[in-house]
């Protein structure tokens, strides 16, 4: 397998403090707290960010995200910020997302400049006969700060999308943590098709307006713009978090049998190094492993339409009832709960 | 520049400097007096049960005096608070004084030191309470259509001066069980704005924060004497109407849409016209909790949204 060499790990330092982080500071601050207070701990100073070259680590991003939430003590946070990050400040990266000719433009854009638009959150892009899927994974390991992250990464897509098409698109949410007692943030800014306790955190649209065109564009700055994009993304560190490359790689692979050690040496390291490393981010491989699975497992019954027994088949499972308990420890559901919450959601 | 002003928020203490000088002056020449005319006791004679018991409620009385001044802002009231607790203080310093230095017989001041502000104290201390009191039925005038019945500071919204959601879900229920118990009819409303996030894309967030602001208060002003209007969560608002039916309430809700409409807001910077518009829709509460009854409403909230012509994204 040719992986690349070299990550972006959580103690990485590739994230332009005056990117996505300032807008959360600008937030704060606004509201009156103290900027000492607001970046306690983070190994941040505010004169290094108004320099306009300090970059930050996701961990340092973490810690000011913590800091934030325990200094606003506000339900709306994600929300507020989630609707500056898109097209937001990140220079070429930006102007490529604004100048998108339609939304599928806008989403593929989206995921290939994804370290500079959306650094802590990874969209993954699905498309079958009916619908558009954009799923989210951590890529650095949020701990506390994944409900945050994920109500502001969404925010952000259906905030970016609307504005640029014009309209209410109808995006439906589904999400993997339980029902918030602030739920009223989530009817007004995501509207009334939500869904908690899911098995992965995704977003889904009828796929009739992935290619509507959207009129202000201009493709020819678009498609500039997407260039110099993606070369600043080949002059970071690394073009992927580590965990989102082993959880496409694991997907690829997953009809043939994973053990932490062939795949360490796939990505050219000891399994002792990736167990470390996967313990930095606060997981383990088997947990990577089950999450790659359940992310197969979902795509089978939900874009395919295949039967539990075809699920099972596809991923080699030949005892029924070991499938069963496994599918209840990657997705928290059985079959027969699989498919009533499949079914509901047609 | 903004950090600045962060670092540079004056605290209400500052204000009152001067009482808490001329507190500390008064204290030590109390001190002074006892010391130039008496001597130490020894440690043997040390009653240390009242030295802690007044003691204690001498240092308890200057964190009452402290957390005063640094809550209240200036003004008669706070006046007649702090000198009533500040004699209080006076008189109990004092005794403790006392405790520690013995005076020859002949004086007779130390007692009018400790006996005679008490008295005076609690006087100041009842009408200032009073005054307080007076005050706070002021507030409340100012509070109608914002609060009813019991205040939670910890539910105040942090951007507009109305309770937030959780404020809402409580009032809500006990408009609901009230409403029961008397059979008399109660409805909500909830308002949402038309295109708020292109105010907050075009002109910033602290134009769409004033802007809500502006709102509450263009909102609030349509309002009966028992409506109560809480913000639910971003630009949207709901209206708790007690004794309303749905024809009422439906007319309170076009009120407000047409009363938004004809709003001629302004930006801050350029001061440039907004066009506003706003969605309002009305709901009376069956035999329902206060969360189905918001629920319903918010259903009805994204329908109307949807058959809205979409101007404004």
């Amino acid at each position: 397998m040719d992986e690349p060499r070299s990550w972006l790990e959580c103690d990485t330092r590739f994230i332009p403090a005056h990117y996505q982080p300032v807008s959360l500071i600008d937030l704060a601050l606004e509201r009156g707290v103290n900027a000492h207070r607001l970046l306690q701990g983070t190994g941040l100073f505010y004169e290094d960010i108004l320099t306009g070259d300090k970059l930050i680590s996701p961990q340092q991003f973490h810690a000011l995200i913590a800091n934030a939430r325990q200094q606003l003590q506000a339900d709306d946070t994600s929300f507020l910020i989630g609707h500056q990050w898109l097209p937001g400040h990140c220079g070429a990266a930006s102007h490529a997302l604004r100048h998108a000719t339609n939304l599928l433009e806008a989403l593929q854009r989206l995921i290939r400049l994804q370290p500079l638009l959306s650094p802590l959150m990874a969209p993954r892009l699905r498309l079958d006969e009916r619908h558009v899927w954009l799923s989210w994974s951590d890529s650095f390991g949020s701990g506390s700060q994944a409900v945050f992250l994920i109500e502001a990464s969404m925010t952000a897509v259906s905030s970016v999308s609307q504005w640029l098409s014009g309209q209410r698109l109808p995006w439906a949410f589904h999400l993997a943590h339980a029902r918030p007692r602030y739920i009223e943030q989530y009817w007004v800014h995501f509207g009334e098709q939500l869904r908690f306790d899911c098995p992965l955190n995704q977003m889904c649209l009828p796929r009739e307006y992935l290619l509507t065109p959207w009129v202000e564009a201009s493709a020819t700055a678009g498609q500039v713009a997407e260039q110099e994009g993606w070369d600043r993304v080949t002059m970071l560190a690394a073009p992927r978090s580590l965990l989102d490359g082993l959880h496409d790689y694991l997907v690829k692979e997953i009809r043939t049998p994973l053990r932490l050690e062939q795949v360490a040496e796939a990505f050219a390291m000891s399994p002792a190094t990736l167990k470390r490393k996967l313990k930095k981010h606060g997981s383990h491989f088997q947990e990577q492993l089950d999450r790659a699975r359940s992310a197969v497992a979902l795509e089978l019954y939900l874009s395919r339409g295949y039967t539990t027994e075809e699920v099972a088949d596809y991923l080699n499972f030949t005892d029924r009832a070991n499938f069963r308990r496994s599918l209840r420890r990657w997705t928290g559901l059985l079959p027969s709960e699989l498919s009533t919450w499949l079914g509901s959601q047609r | 520049m903004r950090l600045l002003q962060t670092l540079q928020t004056a605290p209400m203490l500052t204000s009152h400097r001067v009482k808490l000088a001329v507190l500390f002056v008064a204290a030590n020449i109390g001190l002074m007096l006892h010391l130039l005319n008496g001597d130490i006791k020894p440690l043997s004679a040390w009653d240390w049960l009242d030295i802690a018991g007044e003691g204690g409620s001498a240092l308890l009385l200057l964190v009452w005096i402290w957390l005063l001044l640094k809550s209240r802002p200036a003004g008669y009231v706070t006046n007649l608070l702090f000198l009533g607790l500040g004699c209080l203080f006076f008189s109990l310093f004092m005794d403790v004084v006392d405790e520690f230095v013995a005076l020859p017989d002949e004086i007779t001041w130390d007692g009018w030191l400790e006996s005679g502000p008490m008295p005076a104290g609690f006087v100041l201390l009842t009408l200032g309470i009073f005054h307080w009191h007076k005050e706070q039925l002021a507030i409340n005038e100012q509070m109608r259509n914002r609060e009813r019945l019991f205040r939670e500071h910890r539910q105040f919204d942090k951007l507009t001066p109305l309770g937030d959601a959780h404020y809402l879900r409580k009032q809500l229920e006990l408009a609901l069980g009230e409403a029961e118990q008397a059979r008399l009819p109660v409805s909500v409303v909830m308002v949402d704005m038309d295109g708020f996030a292109k105010v907050n894309r075009d002109y910033g967030h602290q134009e769409g924060d004033r802007l809500l602001q502006v709102l509450t208060q263009q909102i609030l002003l349509n309002l009966r004497q028992h409506d109560l209007l809480c913000r639910l969560a971003g630009d949207r608002f709901a209206l708790i109407l007690p004794h309303t039916g749905a024809s009422q309430a439906q007319l309170l809700a076009d009120e407000l849409q047409q009363s938004i409409q004809h709003l001629a807001y302004k930006s801050s910077r350029q001061g440039e016209r907004l066009y506003l518009s706003a969605t309002a829709v009305a709901a009376m509460a069956r035999e329902e909790d206060a969360e189905t009854l918001l629920y319903r409403l918010n259903i009805a909230m994204a329908k109307a949204k949807q058959t809205l012509e979409v101007r404004h994204g």
